[in-house]
């Protein structure tokens, strides 16, 4: 795709814009900045206390119409996956399985006796049942998954077929969407598409009433691996 | 359909207020976003910390706004967007026109934006052939219709499920229904038709971060997700007042924004863009277009006053707690901006003559500024802007249909400010009004009496018509103060 010729127009209307902007700021009377305080998050400190970040990441995903499961390894949660996924094929007779590239959905889905394929083109994905993704991180304040595009093909998969599955790790759990942005933004370099996803597709369009699955899944499973290495819960 | 117009809000106002559908469906909307609102308020421990917050990030970006759009720009290019800018609405459209014709698109897929609203951009396109599908399931709703939105986060809140199934029968030729899943999954099947086959994609930009250049849009329905993903191109629309100067400033914005629009603690989706991807692989566009428009935001620049309008994150909290958007909804203000913020930006967007009525659309209750995430201070902006229309009118301004004070009014005011400055007069006038009120006293009300007082005095039959005036008191509050105070 060519990129637009350099536009002798637009040129001006930046340069306009911009005067404008410092024209306008230079006429207004001042008045003094208010600096605010920064935010000590207390009210999350106080939800940690009460249970590991684990439970909490699973009590706010299920408020929002989440559906979670915790497992140990690797080979609990494969089968955790078998058992969602002959489950949607009983119910919603679910036959095509979209998978990212990540080498633990691989690992993860080896044994599963449905017809599955890695990353199908957009014209095709639109046509699986289910989608399969890591996420490489979560925020647990708020139960979201945080879905990086240059380190899994998980944009589409995630997306567009009406069951997202995702399997995420319990170390890769952030307190609070603030330490989730600080440590996006202290990698290397952001990655350019990167995705929160808190709950299935929803809307309250017609008469304010919810309806999930609008546009995008109905349904979110999420298996968490938790080795109990972090933060046991009380009940352990 | 026709589309009402500023200009003539008293009378779209009279005909809301007659119709009950629309004013029960405004009540369940309204209510129910207020108490949400406020229950997700209150699962923060330091709401009022976050407000102060947001507002001191948006007053520093807007001191300096040259600079941070400077840097955002740099950076977005640096990423691999191409940036372009647009000094009005025509600007805009005939960019995007552009962009469109040079990829021979035919189908435009648009997630929610007021932005693009605000320019008009679907008539834009489809004038030059375009088909520009919105895709949002209310704003799908609205535009089948032919209408406009009502509210800026539910702009299909004044349909019922009736209407809207007989709509998708009439368009889209589905088997009568009035289950709400059916209607929904039927917008979902022939809007995943078009994902699949349209060309470009348009988003609006809730943030932009100056200092990585990402563009955040939020929603819950994954039509953002789809528009930005699945087709080659996407274009951004973003009006300039957008940016924000660091990554770690969203924090603030996605506690508050959610929490104040729908009482939600987070929406189902953020994406967060930074750029095109590095590989030509990889999943999504290959090109993504950031328009950055002024159409009057930097005019707001000039004054303290006015310069709060472009830290309005469009979360529709005003509306909801609004006791005149209660009654009457968002069509009667005819205009894009809808309730007490669209009051305020709609005349200093299209010019003070042309949304005259609006700045006094309003009782100054204040509601508004209580639940304004960025502490806009509404009710001092409505004043500002009617000081405005009166200055102009006052200054001879013929072609204002500002509200031009008449004269008997100016009258009334002046001899009001002679009597209440002089305590004496102020006593005796008050004498008199009570020996003289006796003639329209009957029952101990003013008003409404056999239509005596609506035929004595037309200037305030406006007020008898719909409330009653109290009589004056046989004794005022300085006469029995006198009497018990003084041996």
């Amino acid at each position: 795709m060519t990129p637009l010729a350099p536009n002798q127009s637009n040129n001006e209307a930046r340069a306009a814009i911009m005067q404008s902007i410092r024209a306008h700021l230079a006429s207004s009377p001042t008045i003094e900045l208010i600096h605010a305080p920064v935010i000590a998050n207390e009210q999350v400190a106080a939800v940690a206390h009460e249970s590991s970040p684990v439970e909490t990441f699973v009590e706010r995903l299920e408020s929002v119409g989440g559906h979670c499961l915790v497992v140990r390894d690797e080979a609990d949660a494969a089968a955790a996956l078998a058992d969602i996924v002959s489950a949607l094929q009983g119910s919603t007779s679910a036959s095509r399985v979209a998978l990212s590239d990540a080498s633990l959905i691989a690992r993860l889905t080896q044994g599963l006796e449905v017809e599955m394929a890695v990353s199908p083109a957009a014209a095709d994905l639109f046509n699986y049942d289910i989608g399969i993704s890591t996420a490489q991180a979560g925020i647990t304040e708020t139960g979201t998954l945080i879905l990086e595009a240059e380190k899994e093909r998980n944009r589409l998969v995630s997306l567009l077929p009406p069951v997202h599955i995702a399997v995420v790790n319990s170390r890769d759990l952030h307190l609070t969407i603030g330490d989730a942005l600080a440590a996006l933004r202290h990698e290397n370099s952001l990655s350019r598409a990167i995705t929160f996803i808190t709950g299935p597709s929803r809307t309250a369009d017609i008469e304010l009433t919810l309806t999930v699955g609008v546009h995008g899944p109905k349904e979110l499973h999420v298996i968490i691996i938790d080795d109990g290495s972090i933060a046991p819960s009380k009940s352990d | 359909m026709e589309h009402l117009t500023s200009e003539t809000f008293d009378s779209n106002a009279r005909a809301a207020l007659d119709d009950a559908q629309l004013r029960g469906a405004l009540r369940n909307a309204t209510s129910l976003f207020g108490k949400r609102r406020l229950a997700a308020a209150q699962s923060v421990s330091n709401w009022e910390g976050l407000r102060s917050k947001a507002r001191s990030i948006k007053d520093e970006t807007l001191l300096q706004l040259d600079k941070y759009l400077e840097e955002f720009t740099a950076n977005a290019e640096r990423a691999g967007a191409q940036i372009h800018w647009a000094r009005d609405g025509a600007e805009a459209n005939e960019i995007v026109k552009r962009i469109v014709r040079e990829r021979n698109g035919r189908l435009v897929v648009k997630a929610k934006s007021m932005t693009t609203e605000e320019i008009h951009l679907n008539a834009a396109l489809e004038a030059v052939g375009v088909e520009a599908l919105e895709t949002d399931l209310g704003e799908y709703i609205v535009q089948l219709a032919g209408e406009t939105p009502s509210h800026i986060i539910a702009p299909a809140i004044h349909k019922t499920r009736y209407q809207i199934a007989d709509l998708f029968v009439d368009k889209l030729g589905i088997a009568p229904t009035d289950d709400i899943a059916t209607l929904t999954a039927t917008a979902r099947a022939v809007l995943r038709g078009k994902f699949a086959a349209a060309d470009i994609g348009v988003s609006g930009v809730n943030f932009g971060v100056a200092e990585t250049g990402t563009i955040l849009i939020l929603e819950n329905e994954g039509n953002i997700r789809l528009t930005t993903s699945v087709p080659k191109t996407h274009i951004a629309v973003m009006g300039i007042e957008k940016v924000i100067p660091r990554f770690a400033d969203l924090e603030v914005f996605l506690k508050l924004l959610p929490r104040s629009g729908t009482g939600q603690h987070l929406t189902s989706y953020q994406s967060l863009i930074t750029g095109t991807k590095r590989d030509s692989d990889g999943e999504g566009p290959d090109e993504l277009h950031i328009l950055l428009l002024d159409n009057g935001r930097s005019r707001m620049l000039a004054h303290p006053t006015t310069r709060q309008s472009l830290a309005c994150i469009r979360c529709g909290a005003c509306l909801n707690a609004c006791p005149v958007y209660q009654q009457i909804g968002g069509h009667a203000y005819g205009s894009v901006y809808p309730g007490p913020i669209g009051a305020v930006i709609t005349p200093q967007l299209i010019g003070l003559k042309k949304a005259a009525q609006l700045p006094y659309a309003s009782s100054l209750c204040g509601a508004c500024r209580e639940v304004c995430p960025v502490k806009i201070d509404i009710p001092e902006l409505l004043l500002h802007l009617r000081a405005e229309i009166t200055e102009k009118s006052q200054a001879g301004d013929r072609t204002s249909a500002a509200s031009k004070p008449k004269t008997s009014e100016r009258l009334s005011f002046k001899a009001w400010a002679a009597v209440m400055t002089r305590p004496r007069l102020y006593e005796f006038s008050a004498r008199m009004a009570r020996f003289f009120q006796r003639l329209i006293v009957k029952g101990n009300r003013i008003g409404k009496v056999e239509g005596l007082m609506a035929a004595l005095a037309p200037p305030l039959a406006a007020w008898t018509s719909v409330r009653d005036l109290r009589p004056i008191e046989a004794k005022s509050f300085r006469e029995q103060w006198r009497e018990q105070s003084l041996p």
